[in-house]
Parts: structure tokens; C-alpha cells; sequence
């Protein structure tokens, strides 16, 4: 099963801690001083309507629209979960459109680029832009998951999983016995 | 990289966390396993320490002693030589001419800590002969420390923090846990998953409301007509703790002929809440074996906060509710070391410890040790009198200390005219704030992360903070300078360091007298009352029911219901409430100054409103709106949302143009002199054109921003006044 980090409606407080850790922590080393209102690009967000207050992201699923859409292969399944192999993203955004949660955006960063022969200094070089799991951190894990003041986010594992469901089947069993009495 | 063990210089849950150091610079924060945080830190915790660093985002670190010779004159650098002894001759003429009580001080609240307040009301009642000091809790919880006193003796939260995880139950009233301590959202997180109940008084749907098993959505401004109606459930329907209330509290009788009016149907005119649901709450409350009271600013900032907080206490009292773990009232102390204020006797009524100024005995012990012939006895100034005193000749000079009353006191329009009719402002800050604008001298201090010190953290635990970096610039410590200008007025005072100071204090306060800097070692935290050597302080109060008034009981107390002072009419229809947000804090001369929280928000901050409102006055979320109130008008961004109430609207306290505090009122509690924040009457308008909006946003943002560091950089170029 491909890991992915989700959050608990009822422990978000809707402070925003995540979305920081997630900016700082693909920011390649750059401390506070380079984050900013207009590149302010974090892959969880916080999300507050009505009566919900909680974190979004990637599902890392295991039959992920975004791979099948990707015309070039960009996207892969690595390490149980969905990468991004940046140097083949064009930035043509089918991975956008496919994905139905909202967490795939296309960004693009100032690159040099070379075309017939010529270096091009104002070149770009698109990225599909989503959760990676940081797993570029080692074993540190998920920033998210770290930073939340209230636990309400966890990284689910097929492990972490199977525990959830046991637990649900259990209350469901208990609540069933309930119901026939 | 070096580790500098800190308290976090944000909200008063004061976790303990690890200033992560490289190359004398502060680069990062982690959390350590405090008593309060247990490992957790909040964003502003994270990510908001680059302030120390002077970023210059929104406004410049204080250099230098700067001075200005005229108000129409620009700042002048110079030497502490000068500024000490301009500010020492200054105030010594003021003195002699309109005397001591013509000088106000306050003391601060924030990264300074405990023993610079305590230094601060030494200079004050020792060298300028006057008990005018005060700090901001006269806008914060003064309501709290006032009706507490009185019901149950003392004025702070009776239970521990970590406490808050067992109760049974929580009774959330007028307290926004999330965007005020996040990490102890934490913990009533983990006491509902425990299996406690939930019960949240707001009239807005706040994070807390969400989880809770039962939410009264209250009129605003209705406080005490609720809490009434809650006496009256557990009394008339016989859910009171009667061995409890017969042994341990008085006034039980009048207190019943008061409450006996508002029954839940009396009450549901007033709070707008079916009266079932006001019986349903105090069932949920009795019925737990352990119940605990947690309450803000949506008691303590209106008209009527003492009343309330003292209402509140006696549900407890009726309950049996105190005196035990689990369980409790508890007025959160909203910042850092306000609790530590209090503590310390920056306050016009009290010494440190809580050793009240009308007491002959105990102003004869201070002025045996302080080395004076005697004190003052008379109770001083209200920091919330500051304007009006000002205003009408009696006040005449202002020794503002780490506060930004230009930004946080109510009606700004009526303190900026206070300022102006001073003879003589000190503003003592490291940044230059729009408070600092109005100073005739500015004495740059060293930051939270520069120095060491002690904290009391809401649930009056001591915790030590300890230096990181040194400071930049001519920049001295605040005890320092306090010394050093008590000193220039002839009152010889000097301190090696902080322990120093820490020790004097303690031999003079008896429940402090325990609290050793050598216990508070490491992650060591120490609750007052702690009066021995060998006692590890007390992490509930008032064991085995003891009260501490004059014969040992709890007070019941409960007056009638009083309607909010701003009126509502056509042209001002709709409730402007001020409230806080999570990523930024109070004046926000720290936070605006922190990359990643001024990355999430900015300039001109939020006013909520309801769709409904929304859609009435046309207008849209996201879009600028004027915001005017009798007292002035601000631009602000609207933000559409469910979770406003209808009829209200609410905006945070940290914009500097969408300043809510144009628009506040200043009518205050009669007793505790704090402002009604929670209640002004105003209008909202939409604004045809969004493009000037915007525009005109970020003009008047790059003039404010400008003014304050041409302020800054333009004294630092001109030559000192004398060589």
C-alpha cells in the first residue's frame, strides 16, 4: 500500500503549522528568510468551511489519476508512494485536471534552458507539485506530521491502516450487539 | 549549531523549546518536553523567532538611545550617557513641579520577564514615589485577577494546565482555545478523547465549538444573564454539591434571591438560547465527577467582566469543583508572562506577591528593604485612565515599557491624544512602534533570545528562559536601564544579573519565596504558592477548600444583568468584536517581523461576516470593505464565513491599518477598568472600486512601514548631540 498522510477533522485547529513545515522543509535548505506571500507554495493545505477545519493533501493512491494521466511518465510509484521524476514534467497540468483532490498543482521555477544552440537565461522548468512525503528528509519523515500541535495528522502505513480497521470492526461489532439487544 | 534553552515569548501556555543557534544567529526553534507543551510547539513557537534578527520586515530593531528635542524634530542618536540623564532630569522637574503621581509607568507583558517588572515597581514606588504602574492585563484578565480575589482569594487559574487533559468535563466560556493557546487546544482534544464532555459558551462557531458536545451559541453581551441561568439550574433543580456549598462557601441565600429571576426562560430572552439548552449544560457540568471552567477575553473584555468571572466562580463553588486535581476555574492568561506582571506588582494596587499597597505592615517591610524612609499608600492609575488623565493635566510623563498602547488600547483616536498632551513619553521597546512614534526618548532594550530570565506561564508555573545570542547595537538589558536611571535620580540601584534580582524578590514574597532559579533548572517548572525550600510549588489551589479570604470560605455572588455600553442603531447596525488569530500575535511588532508569519497573513487582516450580512450589504468574500464605528474607520478584508454569527462581525487586534482599535470603545469595567473590546457598534461598507482598495492598502502600509524605519535610520545618520 502506498503511504500518505491524512488528517483528523476533530483534532484541526486550523493553525496553519503544517503548511509552514512543508514550505520550509522542500525549501532545499533555505531558512524563514526565503518563504514569501507570492511563492508561498506549501503541498498540505489547511482547509476551514462551514463546520470542518482540516488539512489536505495527497492520497498517494494506488491507481493515482495523475500517473495515468502524465503523457511523459513523469509520475512514478517509488518507495510506496507517488513521485514526481521532475526532469521529465512538462508542465502540460493533465495531472491537475485528473487529480480529484485538489492537491496537484504545476510550478514552475526559473531554470536556464538551451534551444537550438542557444542558452536562454529566462527559461522555466515546470514541476508537478505535490506531497512527496519528504522523503528527501530520511528518516525524519513527514514536516507535517511532526510539527502538528495537535496530532491530528498521521502517517498512514499498511500497517497503521490494518490498525484503524481492526479497531473499526471491533466498535462496529460491539455497536451491533448493542443494536440486537 | 548550539542549543539555547527558551520559554516561547507568545501565549501564556509557555512552552519550552530549544533556540537552535549558528554563526550568532537564531536559525530555527524545536520543542522540548516542557510540563505545559509536552514536545509541542504552534507555528508561532516553530516560526517565530527570525524577529530576533532584525528582519526589517515591518519595522526596524531599536539601535540606539534616540531622542528628539522637539515633537516636530526628528529622532537624534545618542549615547546612554545623555539619554539617562536627560530622561533622570526630565522626569525629576516633572516631579518636583506636578509630583510623583503626575508619572505614569508601565511594566511589560512580553520577552522582558519577571525580574525586569520587578525592578520596574521598585523604580516606580521607590524612586518616583508613586504606585502608578500597570501593565496590560488591565485590558486582559484584570477582570479575572479582580472577581477571583474577592469569590474564591486568589486572582489565578486554580488548576494545572496539564490538568486540563483529565477533567470530565470542560466548560468553554467566551475563550477561543485554538487561536489563543493552540497547544492547550491540545489538550481538550485529548480530554474529549479520554471521554470528557465539552461544553462551549461563543456566539461564534470556534474551532472548540466544533468537537463539543454541546454548543450555546449566546447573544453577544449577554454573559452574565447566562452564568445567572446556570446558578439558577443547579440550585433549582437540585444539582448543587449541597454539603459543599454549606460547608465551604457563604453567601449562599443572597445569592439565590438574585439567580432565583433568571430561570432559562428568563435567561433565553436575553442569550437568544432555547432554555433547554441552557438546563442541558449545567446537567453535563453537575453530573461530571470532575469539571473544569476555562474562559478569555469573551468574560473578562466587557463591561461587566468582574461580575462574570465572579458568577462563573460560583458555579464551581456550587459544584465542589475546586480544591482537587481535574478540576477547577481558569482564566487563561492570554500572554507570555502576563501572569508574571500581576506576579511581580506591576500593578497599582499590589507589591509583588500580591501584597496590596493599602497595607501599612507591608509597605513598611518594602521600604525597610527597598532602603526608603516610606511608600506610597494611595492606589494609582489605570493604564486604561491613561488618556483621559492625560488629557485633563494629570498626567503629565509616560514611562511606557515593552507595550504598544498606540495599537492595543481601545479608541486610538483618544490614546494618540493622551500621547500628545504628555510633557514628556519614554518608550522603552526593541522595535520601533507606532507607541515608540510618540516618545520624546526611546531606550532600545535586548530581545526575548538577547537575555535570561523567569516567565509565569498561565497556570503560574515559573519556567527560566536563557540567552541565546547577543544582542545588536547599543542596546542594554531593561533591568539595566531601569537601574541606571533610578540611579541617575539619585536611588543607587545595580544588579549583576537576573538571579540577583530573583533572589531579592523572593526574600520579599512569601509564596514566591521557594521558587528557586536552581528548581527551574532545565525543563523544571514551579507553580506558586511554593514558600519552602523544599516544596515543589502548587499545581491546584485552595486544597482541602481552603479559600484564601478572611475566614476560609468561597464567596456566591451573582448581580443582575447589564446591557453592553456602544448602542446599535441604524447608521452603526451591526456588533464589532475584537478577537485574536493564531499566526500572529497581540501588537504583532514580533510576528509582523517573522518571515514565514507574515508569509500566511498580512496587512489589512480579516473582518469576518456572516453571508447573510454579506449578501445585505452587498458585499463579497476577499474583498476590501470600509469598516467605521462613532470613533473612526479602518479598511479591512472581508471574509465570508458561516462561522460568524449574524449581526456580528469580528476582527483580530494585530493590523496596523485594518486597526479594529480606531473603532473600540473606551468604556470599561467599573472595577477592573478593562475595556468592553467585545462590543462596538459599526458599520461595514463595500467598496466599488477594488482597485483603489488595494492600492490604497498598500500605500498607506509602505508610509506606515517607511515612517517608523526613516525614524530608525534617520537618527543613527545625524551626529551625536554633544561630543
Amino acid at each position: 500500500m502506498n503511504r500518505f498522510v491524512t488528517a483528523n477533522p476533530s483534532k484541526c485547529i486550523g493553525c496553519r503549522t503544517c503548511e509552514v513545515a512543508c514550505a520550509l522543509a522542500h525549501s532545499e535548505g533555505a531558512g524563514v528568510e526565503g518563504l514569501a506571500p507570492e511563492s508561498f507554495k506549501p503541498r498540505i493545505r489547511m482547509v476551514k468551511t462551514a463546520d470542518v477545519s482540516t488539512a489536505v493533501m495527497c492520497h498517494h493512491c494506488e491507481d493515482a489519476p495523475c500517473v495515468n494521466a502524465c503523457p511523459n511518465n513523469a509520475i512514478v510509484y517509488r518507495q510506496h508512494s507517488v513521485q514526481v521524476e521532475q526532469e521529465r514534467c512538462l508542465g502540460c497540468k493533465n495531472c491537475v485536471l485528473a487529480c480529484p483532490f485538489g492537491v496537484m498543482d504545476v510550478v514552475t521555477v526559473p531554470a536556464v534552458r538551451q534551444f537550438a544552440g542557444l542558452t536562454l537565461s529566462m527559461g522555466v522548468k515546470a514541476q508537478a507539485h505535490k506531497c512527496d512525503l519528504c522523503i528527501e528528509r530520511g528518516g525524519a519523515g513527514p514536516a507535517c506530521v511532526s510539527v502538528c500541535p495537535t496530532n491530528a495528522l498521521t502517517l498512514m502505513d499498511r500497517e497503521a491502516m490494518d490498525e484503524t480497521l481492526r479497531r473499526r470492526r471491533e466498535r462496529a461489532a460491539l455497536e451491533a450487539a448493542e443494536v440486537a439487544a | 549549531m548550539e542549543k539555547h534553552m527558551a520559554v516561547c515569548p507568545y501565549c501564556g501556555t509557555g512552552c519550552k523549546l530549544n533556540l537552535l543557534v549558528e554563526g550568532g544567529k537564531v536559525v530555527g526553534a524545536e520543542p522540548l518536553n516542557g510540563v505545559t507543551n509536552e514536545g509541542e510547539l504552534c507555528l508561532k513557537g516553530y516560526f517565530g523567532y527570525d524577529f530576533i534578527n532584525d528582519t526589517k520586515i515591518l519595522t526596524p530593531r531599536l539601535r540606539n538611545p534616540m531622542l528628539r528635542r522637539s515633537r516636530d524634530a526628528a529622532f537624534e542618536a545618542v549615547s546612554w550617557d545623555e539619554a539617562i540623564q536627560y530622561a533622570a532630569k526630565r522626569l525629576g522637574e516633572i516631579k518636583a513641579k506636578y509630583g510623583p503621581d503626575s508619572i505614569m509607568t508601565t511594566g511589560s507583558s512580553r520577552g522582558t520577564g519577571n525580574e525586569t517588572n520587578y525592578v520596574m515597581q521598585k523604580f516606580t514606588r521607590a524612586v518616583l514615589g508613586t504606585n502608578n504602574v500597570d501593565n496590560c492585563a488591565r485590558v486582559c484578565h484584570g477582570p479575572s485577577v479582580a472577581g477571583l480575589q474577592v469569590t474564591l482569594g486568589n486572582g489565578a487559574m486554580s488548576n494545572s494546565i496539564p490538568e486540563i487533559e483529565h477533567t470530565e468535563c470542560v466548560l468553554v466560556f467566551g475563550y477561543n482555545v485554538a487561536d489563543s493557546h493552540p497547544v492547550i487546544a491540545k489538550r481538550i482534544i485529548k480530554a474529549k478523547e479520554r471521554g470528557a464532555k465539552i461544553i462551549v459558551c461563543d456566539p461564534r462557531k470556534i474551532e472548540t465549538a466544533r468537537l463539543a458536545d454541546l454548543w450555546l451559541p449566546l447573544n453577544n453581551g449577554s454573559n452574565m444573564a447566562l452564568v445567572n441561568a446556570f446558578a439558577n439550574v443547579l440550585i433549582n433543580e437540585g444539582l448543587y454539591n449541597k454539603e459543599y456549598v454549606a460547608n465551604h462557601t457563604e453567601g449562599f441565600d443572597e445569592y439565590k434571591k438574585i439567580v432565583d429571576k433568571y430561570t432559562p426562560e428568563y435567561a433565553a430572552a436575553i442569550t437568544g438560547l432555547p432554555a433547554e439548552d441552557i438546563r442541558e449544560a449545567m446537567r453535563i457540568y453537575a453530573a461530571a465527577p470532575s469539571a473544569t471552567i476555562l474562559w478569555g477575553m469573551g468574560v473578562t473584555q466587557w463591561g461587566q467582566g468582574v461580575d462574570v468571572v465572579k458568577g462563573l466562580s460560583g458555579l464551581a463553588l456550587l459544584t465542589g469543583n475546586l480544591g482537587r486535581p481535574n478540576v477547577g476555574v481558569g482564566p487563561v492568561r492570554g500572554q507570555n508572562n502576563v501572569q508574571g506582571s500581576c506576579d511581580m506588582g506591576v500593578l497599582p494596587t499590589e507589591f509583588p506577591g500580591y501584597q496590596k499597597v493599602t497595607d501599612p505592615e507591608i509597605r513598611e517591610k518594602f521600604a525597610k528593604a527597598w532602603g526608603v524612609p516610606s511608600l506610597p499608600g494611595e492606589i494609582g492609575y489605570r493604564l486604561t485612565d491613561v488618556p483621559h488623565l492625560a488629557e485633563t493635566g494629570k498626567l503629565k510623563a509616560m514611562y511606557v515599557m515593552g507595550e504598544d498602547p498606540a495599537q492595543t488600547e481601545p479608541d486610538l483616536a483618544l490614546v494618540r491624544k493622551g500621547f500628545e498632551a504628555m510633557e514628556f513619553v519614554i518608550v522603552q521597546d526593541i522595535f520601533m512602534t507606532k507607541t515608540a512614534m510618540f516618545a520624546d526618548l526611546i531606550l532600545p532594550a535586548t530581545s526575548w533570545g538577547e537575555h535570561e530570565g523567569v516567565f509565569s506561564a498561565a497556570d503560574r508555573s515559573f519556567q527560566r528562559f536563557t540567552k541565546a545570542v547577543d544582542a545588536k547595537g547599543d542596546v542594554k538589558h531593561d533591568w539595566e536601564i531601569i537601574s541606571l536611571l533610578a540611579t541617575a535620580m539619585g536611588y543607587p540601584m545595580h544588579y549583576d544579573n537576573t538571579k540577583e534580582i530573583w533572589d531579592e524578590l523572593r526574600e520579599l514574597c512569601p509564596i514566591f519565596y521557594g521558587a528557586t532559579y536552581e528548581k527551574m533548572e532545565g525543563l523544571g517548572a514551579v507553580p506558586w504558592p511554593c514558600r519552602d525550600l523544599d516544596s515543589a510549588g502548587s499545581k491546584y489551589l485552595y486544597e482541602g477548600n481552603v479559600f484564601q479570604r478572611p475566614g476560609g470560605k468561597g464567596l456566591l455572588f451573582a448581580t443582575e444583568w447589564r446591557p453592553p455600553r456602544d448602542q446599535l442603531t441604524e447608521e452603526f447596525p451591526l456588533i464589532l468584536c475584537t478577537v485574536r488569530e493564531v499566526g500572529h500575535y497581540s501588537c504583532r511588532s514580533m510576528t509582523g517581523n517573522c518571515a514565514a508569519l507574515q508569509t500566511l497573513a498580512d496587512e489589512p487582516g480579516y473582518v469576518t461576516i456572516n453571508p447573510k450580512d454579506a449578501k445585505a450589504l452587498g458585499i463579497r468574500d476577499q474583498e476590501l470593505v470600509w469598516v467605521s464605528s462613532r470613533r473612526g474607520r479602518v479598511i479591512s478584508r472581508a471574509s465570508v464565513t458561516d462561522r460568524t454569527n449574524k449581526g456580528a462581525v469580528y476582527m483580530t487586534y494585530q493590523w496596523w491599518i485594518g486597526a479594529c482599535n480606531e473603532l473600540t470603545i473606551h468604556a470599561v469595567d467599573p472595577i477592573a477598568k478593562t475595556p468592553e473590546y467585545k462590543y462596538a457598534a459599526v458599520r461595514v461598507e463595500a467598496i466599488a472600486d477594488q482597485v483603489w482598495a488595494e492600492n490604497h492598502v498598500q500605500q498607506e502600509y509602505a508610509k506606515l512601514k517607511g515612517g517608523l524605519s526613516n525614524a530608525v535610520t534617520g537618527a543613527t545618520k545625524k551626529a551625536p548631540a554633544f561630543a
